[in-house]
């Protein structure tokens, strides 16, 4: 093993690791029923906390929480969108992605003066939160299929009628994941953030929707999610390699073409959860 | 011990536009079997869910073993030992029996795992104890519909239910596995549970009940006690009026030539698994051709196979000359091939879609509507569809609403006036009577007979027994994706028609069969 | 009905501007000055209005884009890329194809069209066929668009101008040129050409067979194939469709605004589509309505920019607010009855 492939298989391993959340994140929320493409604003998001927070506290763990919460509460927003106004899942994702841009540039803007782009702030080490996505993908493995939480919530996403009349509150489910969804990409918002020091426009550049296939691709569990996320980590880890030896753009552009590939190669008909994208409506 | 297990007075409820239940008394003795008798809509349903908790009265009292109770939902039923089976099962397909059954009541181990086996123990005794065979670590989705029932009974049991409310438990089964339930119900009985039978059906209900209460527009008409009535006096008390039993078929007139030959269909279900395993019919002008057969052996998919909704995997398909195997919907539509679906908010209709728009929906090629592709006469689509209105009754504001703004019975007319202006060589017509009121069902029968009169040649599927020894020139009995016998209704019995959906034999045939 | 809906959508609009207001109260920023330059920017005076109307052109396009799909039941996100390939395709054939005038300007818009509707062939077909989620793949597709155009017009590749340093090509031909509509501002006879497009997409949609198969399939699938409706196929066409006017949208600016190919002309007009297929509540003449809104918050928040009042990001702020709120009918609706109590 030579040093070129060692710094690939790191490099592959913590830069699968948002990825991983982000498809973690989804999987919850549409276990339960949620479909929210809004994780890429999500995700933005965490990191912009994460810049704002740090540098303001000067402390990087702060940031990091921070960014948790941050990510939870646009979690909320979809799923009250979503529950409670009956918007349209796919519409309601796509409008936080949009206010979350919009947002983000203000934000800088009218904080450092420069569009897009934060100054510089405390990081921590990201191998912590590579590390803890590993850990919460296990965990993560072990409640959904193998305790009564994690049955629960696989029947409201299945059959909300039949939790429902077991005595579930399927909407307060909904709401938990999807906040749960949130805080995971808030958590890889804060990765990127400590992963370059700054906060810069489009330094999540699509991985929000990279992680919506791998989890369509790990088959709506953790284990698969992580899977397919370490797939298109090695994508990104390939392409930063090549750097220097090919034009920038095409290396730039492997990994959403990998994507697109792998999705209409490996794509089968398979777990969907029976009732996702619907409102539900209990008398 | 309170006399009775449930008492509710005085109950009211309101839906938009509709009072289910208009102050209805109603009182569970314990250790009966009472049933609940009524037509679509008389509130049978709303009521039991009332009790259960899932709809909150606006008015009324809910006694429940001596205490009353207010403002509940389906978890606290559950805890005062309510259980409910509902009509359309609230079972989770891709999760085994036992998920499903220990769904809000998990037994644990190790402080957070799900202790499985437990569960699997816990239900093998109810099983046992009830008579109700089951097997707790299959997948719900790969279980015949009589055995996903008693999964719901159990499921109900195990969660300490006394009182059991069924909601038409027999729509589903055959003859022999209504017999079946009639013993689970006598079992629970002994074992002092307290049952409440919703149902329509009128012999049911007398074999199976202690005591009736038949309920009419939200207002119960009477309570009598089974023994002491009768078929046509319940059936009165339904509908209030002397309902006839019977309706005339006229003569067969006219050459009974073949319109569509069906030889050997194969086709596979939307989980991949083989669901039609080689059906042959004949379908003949001026008749009516019924399906009859429990569901799940077939219906859905052969309709969609002779409409072109479903790839066959094998046999052919014949209209007259043409051979339509194969092709899509479009090829059938074509070819003069009607379709009443069995589904009509997901097949028949664009729910929000005007009615102008849906009714043109499968004819908007023809070049009345559409004389080229880039152009499509609204106002032809107006005209046509005010006269569909005003031919078959549909009542509605206007063309221009929308679909879902329309009763079931008048969306069901819309339906039919399209298929039938069609002048169709063949109507497929799939349970087009489901879901509709005494009027309706009428309605839709005698457009049938109509059509079968005039020439067309009409296959209908019907899971009501009743309708289709009632309305069919000969009956096709199917089982197990296959046609096992062909009937005549005025010569058949109706042990043997329930032999034949059941097992796809008659026992004497099988006796005949053993000896030789 | 349709007083109604425009009701909510002027509902949503105030809401969204109201609590805009609240985030310059918060960041200290004086909310008259910034409205006052909202309004000097885009309607101030002619140079302002042309502004605004340059801007909105090319939304035009992009949020018929989404609209189309929409109706067919799908998200189209990645209008921005099939934008730039059409772009590339217009900038080529104005540059190295010789035709008379108006010809020269037709035959760049169909090639436009054609690679666009290409780009957007591509996750119809693999949603029609394999099931894709045609999100990720247009969102995909779009980023890969964006620099496989860079690339073609960077330094030393074949359609690269060597006179400057920039990624962009040479000018295109004089007869490819959109002329200029209203001087002095940057209007040109794109806007034109969109506003035909409108009706075009209106007319397809509600007055022909295709487009009434495409919106049964939109609304309900089932439906549609019980009619005899090919699913896949419409599903194929409505993205080929959708991908076809985003090209027009790239045709229109290389062709008009900025008459060569410039790597990163577009500063979010794709995703500015998305916003304007929402507001305009799927419906093409609507879309006039939301791609001017949407052109007069860039043109305004260029001046709120230039005058210092608040960073001229605030208008996207606004869009995305606006956007929340148009999107949640049970939400406005339950306001509306708060408010009669």
């Amino acid at each position: 093993m030579n040093i070129f492939t060692i710094h690939l298989l790191l490099r592959t391993l913590r830069l699968s690791s948002p990825i991983a959340l982000i498809a973690l994140g989804e999987t919850y929320s549409e276990r339960v029923g949620i479909i929210n493409v809004g994780v890429e604003g999500t995700a933005v998001l965490g990191a912009l906390v994460s810049a704002l927070v740090s540098f303001y506290t000067g402390n990087a763990w702060i940031a990091v929480v921070a960014a948790v919460i941050g990510g939870g509460l646009a979690g909320a927003l979809h799923a009250l969108w979503c529950i409670q106004f009956r918007a349209n899942h796919v519409v309601s994702g796509v409008a936080v992605n949009i206010l979350v841009a919009g947002l983000a540039l203000f934000i800088t803007s009218a904080l450092w003066g420069s569009r897009g782009t934060s100054a510089s702030a405390p990081t921590i080490n990201a191998w912590y939160i590579a590390g803890s996505a590993l850990v919460i993908v296990i965990l993560s493995q072990i409640f959904i299929f193998r305790t009564k939480w994690g049955l629960r919530l696989r029947v409201v996403g299945e059959k909300p009628e039949a939790a429902d009349t077991a005595g579930i509150n399927v909407h307060r489910t909904q709401y938990i994941y999807t906040i749960v969804n949130g805080m995971l990409c808030g958590l890889a918002g804060a990765y990127f953030f400590n992963n370059l020091g700054y906060f810069v426009n489009g330094m999540v550049g699509g991985r929000g929707f990279i992680g919506i296939a791998a989890m369509v691709i790990g088959n709506y569990s953790p284990i698969g999610a992580l899977g397919a996320a370490l797939l298109f980590g090695f994508a990104d880890a390939l392409q930063m390699s090549l750097q220097g030896y090919i034009p920038s753009q095409i290396s730039l552009m492997l990994p959403y073409l990998l994507t697109v590939l792998v999705l209409a190669v490996l794509i089968k008909r398979a777990q969907v959860p029976a009732a996702l994208g619907q409102h539900y409506v209990k008398q | 011990m309170p006399e009775y297990a449930v008492e509710m007075r005085g109950i009211v409820k309101r839906f938009p536009g509709v009072v289910a239940n208009d102050g209805i008394d109603f009182a569970l003795e314990r250790g009966e079997v009472h049933g609940l008798l009524g037509e679509n809509g008389a509130g049978k349903t709303v009521l039991m869910s009332v009790l259960y908790g899932l709809y909150h009265p606006e008015e009324g009292e809910i006694v429940i073993n001596g205490v009353p109770h207010r403002h509940y939902r389906p978890a606290r039923a559950i805890g005062l030992g309510i259980g409910m089976v509902h009509q359309h099962f609230m079972l989770v397909p891709r999760l085994t029996v036992a998920e499903n059954i220990m769904l809000g009541q998990e037994p644990i181990k190790s402080g957070v795992l799900l202790d499985r086996e437990a569960a699997v123990r816990k239900i093998g005794a109810f099983s046992q104890q009830y008579g109700l065979p089951i097997d707790p670590r299959a997948r719900v989705n790969q279980l015949p519909v009589g055995e996903q029932q008693r999964v719901e009974i159990i499921k109900a049991l195990y969660r300490g239910a006394d009182t059991l409310i069924l909601d038409e438990p027999t729509a589903v089964l055959t003859e022999q596995e209504v017999e079946s339930l009639r013993d689970a119900l006598l079992k629970l009985k002994d074992e002092g549970k307290s049952t409440v039978l919703i149902t329509h059906k009128l012999r049911e209900a007398i074999g199976m009940c202690d005591r009736i209460t038949v309920l009419r527009k939200g207002r119960v008409v009477g309570t009598v006690h089974a023994k002491e009535t009768n078929e046509r006096e319940l059936a009165e008390m339904m509908v209030g009026r002397d309902v006839v039993f019977t309706v005339h078929r006229s003569e067969k007139t006219g050459e009974l030539e073949t319109a569509m030959t069906v030889e050997g269909i194969t086709a596979c279900d939307d989980r991949g698994i083989d669901i039609l395993k080689g059906i042959d019919l004949e379908l003949r002008r001026h008749e009516i051709l019924g399906i009859a057969g429990v569901q799940g052996n077939g219906q859905t998919e052969l309709a969609e196979t002779l409409t072109g909704l479903r790839r066959t995997t094998g046999g052919r398909i014949w209209l007259g000359d043409s051979d339509l195997t194969g092709q899509g919907a479009r090829a059938f539509i074509d070819a003069g091939i009607a379709h009443i679906p069995s589904d009509r908010h997901l097949r028949g209709l664009v729910m929000s879609f005007s009615l102008r728009e849906n009714a043109i929906l499968g004819r908007h090629r023809e070049s009345q509507f559409s004389p080229s592709p880039f152009w499509q006469k609204q106002g032809a689509m107006t005209r046509f569809t005010r006269e569909i209105i005003n031919a078959f009754g549909v009542k509605t504001p206007s063309a221009g609403t929308l679909a879902q703004n329309l009763s079931g019975g008048n969306q069901q007319r819309l339906i039919i006036g399209r298929e039938v202006t069609k002048n169709p060589c063949v109507i497929i017509a799939a349970q087009p009577t489901r879901g509709l009121d005494v009027g309706g069902i009428e309605y839709v029968r005698e457009q049938l007979l109509k059509m079968r009169n005039q020439g067309a040649a009409v296959l209908l599927i019907s899971m009501d027994l009743d309708e289709v020894l009632m309305v069919s020139d000969r009956i096709a009995v199917i089982y197990d994706g296959r046609i096992v016998a062909i009937k005549d209704p005025e010569s058949v019995n109706r042990r043997e028609l329930g032999e034949l959906m059941l097992s796809g034999s008659v026992s004497s045939e099988r006796e005949a069969g053993d000896e030789s | 009905m349709l007083v109604r809906e425009t009701g909510v959508t002027l509902l949503s609009i105030s809401l969204a501007f109201g609590i805009g207001c609240i985030i310059l109260w918060a960041g200290g920023y004086s909310i008259p000055a910034v409205f006052a330059n909202l309004w000097k920017g885009a309607f101030g005076n002619k140079i302002s209005i042309g502004q605004t109307l340059t801007q909105a052109t090319p939304i035009i396009f992009t949020s018929l884009s989404f609209l189309i799909a929409f109706r067919c039941g799908l998200f189209n996100i990645g209008a921005e890329g099939q934008m730039y390939m059409g772009a590339m395709a217009a900038a080529v054939v104005g540059i190295y194809v010789k035709l008379p005038g108006v010809l020269h300007v037709l035959i760049c818009l169909l090639a436009a069209g054609a690679v666009g509707a290409a780009w957007g062939w591509i996750p119809g077909y693999l949603k029609a066929k394999r099931g894709v989620n045609e999100f990720v793949t247009t969102m995909m597709l779009s980023s890969v668009a964006v620099y496989f155009t860079d690339l073609l017009v960077a330094p030393r590749m074949f359609l690269h101008d060597t006179r400057y340093g920039s990624n962009q090509t040479v000018r295109v031909l004089g007869t490819a040129v959109l002329p200029k509509l209203l001087r002095p501002t940057q209007v040109t006879w794109a806007i034109i050409i969109a506003g035909c497009v409108v009706l075009l997409v209106w007319y397809y949609l509600f007055r022909t067979r295709s487009g009434y198969e495409l919106r049964a399939v939109g609304q309900s699938p089932s439906a549609a194939e019980y009619g005899g409706i090919s699913v896949k196929r419409k599903i194929i066409l409505s993205m080929c469709l959708a991908g076809f006017v985003a090209g027009l949208a790239g045709a229109g600016e290389v062709l008009g605004t900025h008459t060569r190919f410039i790597s990163g002309f577009s500063p979010g007009y794709g995703w500015d589509g998305i916003a304007g297929g929402l507001i305009a509540r799927a419906h093409p003449v609507g879309v006039l309505f939301s791609a001017f809104l949407m052109g007069a918050l860039r043109a305004g928040s260029m001046q709120v920019q230039r005058s210092g009042a608040a960073p001229g990001d605030i208008a996207s702020v606004l869009q995305g607010l606006v956007i929340f709120f148009v999107i949640a009918p049970t939400l406005i609706r339950r306001l509306i009855r708060w408010r009669r109590r």
